[in-house]
């Protein structure tokens, strides 16, 4: 494509836009490019992956009707090698510990063979639980927090000490409040106790009572289920939808329903262990694409048409793209037009895991189809979950009519498992109908619009304080990295100390030496709640030296 | 006053220095194991410099035939 110089930038950046089949850089990535739009100077490091794409009448992509910009800055050298030293240090101490422990010199407080059975095959396999033992329990106390409260925006915890470094823990008796909740999914702020959703529940409990004493097909279809079917089909803007009882088993559950043997599972990288379970437990053939990388998925899906089968050759059954909406460990969004426009090419289906994404992007919450402008119809089976957005708990599928009938009668979870409780469904009645404005107010629209800005506005000002911030700029999930294992511990627990709860993660659910802290905005937030949460952040960051950015961003005036 | 400030700064190189090396998740015992591991084998090489540097330096200027 021929470049006017109308399209270089003036102050001579070389930029180019983003297509498909251009030469990728690592990982799929292309590296160093700006739009030509972007206002702000920055310093650019050549191992950034900085995506910026853009569509307008003469761009080459036109998928995109608005910016997707995402970006996952670099480990800094020094970072990950401090990292890596830090690793070995507490190795080389955990097996200390673990000679002491063996030679009884010190107590031991994990699980024993009994003397009895100590010639039998081991029952517990020592050297796996060895992160366990001399790294997670070293820093638990930012972990399994208990609360005693509504976890809105504002939560209680009750207060615990450890004697003995974390093995056991006493409670003190005291509650502290009032502590400014980052970790919990509330995105649109329904995990609350009074309000509309909170007395129609009450109202059903009263009715229907708790429990239900039977699966969907035997006697546990109430008519709210049915209502709440309806009403999820209508949000979506599908034929109609399923719910399920936990949102784990609706994925580890449905996939095994929806494929077998001779078919063949595209998955994402850092898909959810729910996507993965289920896709193993149904016994297809998985191959696993870069995140969030449309080459490497269409090389795979131009290898799997041409060669087939693996020893017979013989065309697949079925072939399933697994993704995710928003990646909750990334904060990334998942490119969905150019997913749809691969599946369209090549004739495969798309499973589409809303877990995050749902009520939180798109104009009106409808998730990331919304988000894209695109139609729901052209994704085959739309998962999503009630946990996050809903304040409810449970799982969904919604799609085609012929897929729900036979999901209805092929479904382990909708054969097996008990079926929603009744005040729950409520809550996802009166949190769907509010989100949708059909209770009369624009409660859900503020709700929605309030999220929005509070995403941008948290990671905007999180980028300019300095932090290594990854993910898509519309997401409200926010990762920040602290890399090194001394720094989870570290962060946790001063940020408690001042008064904010959040969760930091490290490995296994992470790689071993990015390990991050994950904000997670709420609508429920108010500027004011975001503004404190900053100024601590920004403090215990400080004091932490957490800052790794290496872009300099200017402040913006608001 | 200005001692309270050094010891201040004294205190958060300290604190940083154990979060870089993971100390702060050890407890006190494997810190002063670790710490005093540290300081004997930099002690050793520091008297070891302070021993050994006049005859390297002699050394080196023979070499370069600076001095005889």
């Amino acid at each position: 494509m021929t470049e006017s110089s109308a399209n270089k930038p003036a102050n001579g950046q070389v930029c180019h836009r983003v297509k498909n089949g251009v030469k990728p850089g690592r990982n799929g990535f292309i590296k160093n490019h700006h739009h030509y739009h972007h206002q702000q100077p920055m310093y650019c490091y050549p191992e950034d992956k900085v995506q910026h794409t853009t569509c307008n009448g003469s761009s080459g992509l036109g998928l995109y009707s608005r910016p997707f910009i995402e970006s996952f800055e670099e480990t800094p050298m020094l970072v990950a090698v401090l990292t890596y030293m830090g690793y070995g240090i507490l190795t080389i101490f955990g097996y200390l510990r673990d000679f002491l422990r063996d030679w009884k010199i010190e107590r031991c407080h994990v699980a024993r063979e009994r003397e009895e059975q100590r010639d039998f095959v081991p029952l517990y396999q020592d050297f796996e639980n060895f992160y366990t033992r001399n790294l997670y329990m070293r820093i638990r106390d930012s972990w399994n927090r208990p609360i005693c409260s509504v976890p809105g925006a504002k939560v209680d915890l009750v207060e615990r000490v450890s004697p003995d470094y974390n093995w056991t823990f006493d409670y003190t008796g005291k509650v502290v409040e009032g502590v400014i909740n980052m970790g919990s999914y509330n995105y649109l702020g329904f995990a609350e106790n009074t309000g509309y959703c909170a007395d129609a529940s009450a109202e059903v409990t009263m009715k229907y009572g708790v429990g239900v004493a039977s699966t969907r097909q035997e006697m546990g279809n109430l008519d709210r289920h049915e209502e709440m079917e309806e009403l999820v089909a209508k949000f979506l803007g599908v034929e109609s939808a399923m719910a399920f009882g936990m949102g784990f088993a609706t994925n580890s559950m449905n996939i095994p329903a929806l494929t077998g043997k001779g078919c063949l599972i595209l998955s994402d990288e850092l898909n959810h262990a729910s996507l993965v379970l289920g896709a193993r437990l149904s016994g297809s053939t998985i191959r696993v694409f870069k995140h969030n990388n449309m080459q490497s998925l269409e090389k795979m899906l131009r290898d799997a048409i041409v060669h087939g089968q693996p020893r017979t050759h013989r065309p697949w059954k079925k072939i399933l793209i697994l993704v995710e909406g928003i990646y909750s460990m990334e904060g990334s969004i998942v490119r969905l037009p150019e997913v749809i426009a691969l599946k369209k090419r090549y004739r495969a289906y798309l499973y589409l895991d809303e877990a995050h994404s749902i009520g939180a992007l798109g104009p009106g919450g409808r998730g990331v189809v919304d988000y894209f402008g695109l139609d729901p119809r052209d994704v085959d089976v739309m998962m999503g979950t009630f946990t996050k957005s809903f304040g409810a708990a449970g799982g969904y599928i919604g799609g085609r009519k012929e897929l729900l009938e036979y999901l209805r009668s092929h479904s382990h979870s909708a054969v097996y498992a008990a079926s929603m409780s009744p005040p729950v469904v409520e809550q996802i009645i009166a949190s769907m109908k509010c989100i949708m404005g059909e209770d009369g107010t624009t409660l859900g629209r503020d709700r929605v619009q309030q999220l929005a800005e509070n995403t941008l506005y948290f990671r905007r000002r999180l980028t300019e304080m300095g932090f290594i911030i990854y993910g898509n700029n519309d997401s409200p999930v926010v990762p920040m990295m602290l890399y090194m294992p001394a720094k989870i511990g570290a962060f946790g627990r001063e940020m408690l100390k001042r008064n904010i709860g959040v969760v930091v993660v490290g490995f296994p659910a992470t790689p071993i030496i990015e390990s991050r802290a994950r904000f997670c905005i709420s609508a429920a937030h108010t500027k004011d709640m975001l503004d404190t949460a900053l100024s601590v952040i920004s403090e215990v960051g400080d004091l932490l030296q957490v800052k790794y950015s290496r872009h300099k961003r200017l402040p913006s005036l608001d | 006053m200005a001692f309270e400030d050094v010891w201040k700064k004294i205190s958060w190189l300290y604190y940083q220095y154990i979060l870089v090396t993971a100390l702060y998740m050890l407890e006190p015992w494997e810190r002063a194991i670790f710490n005093s591991i540290l300081i004997s084998v930099a002690g050793m090489a520091v008297y070891t410099g302070y021993v050994f540097m006049p005859q390297h330096i002699m050394a080196i200027l023979q070499y370069f035939e600076m001095v005889q």
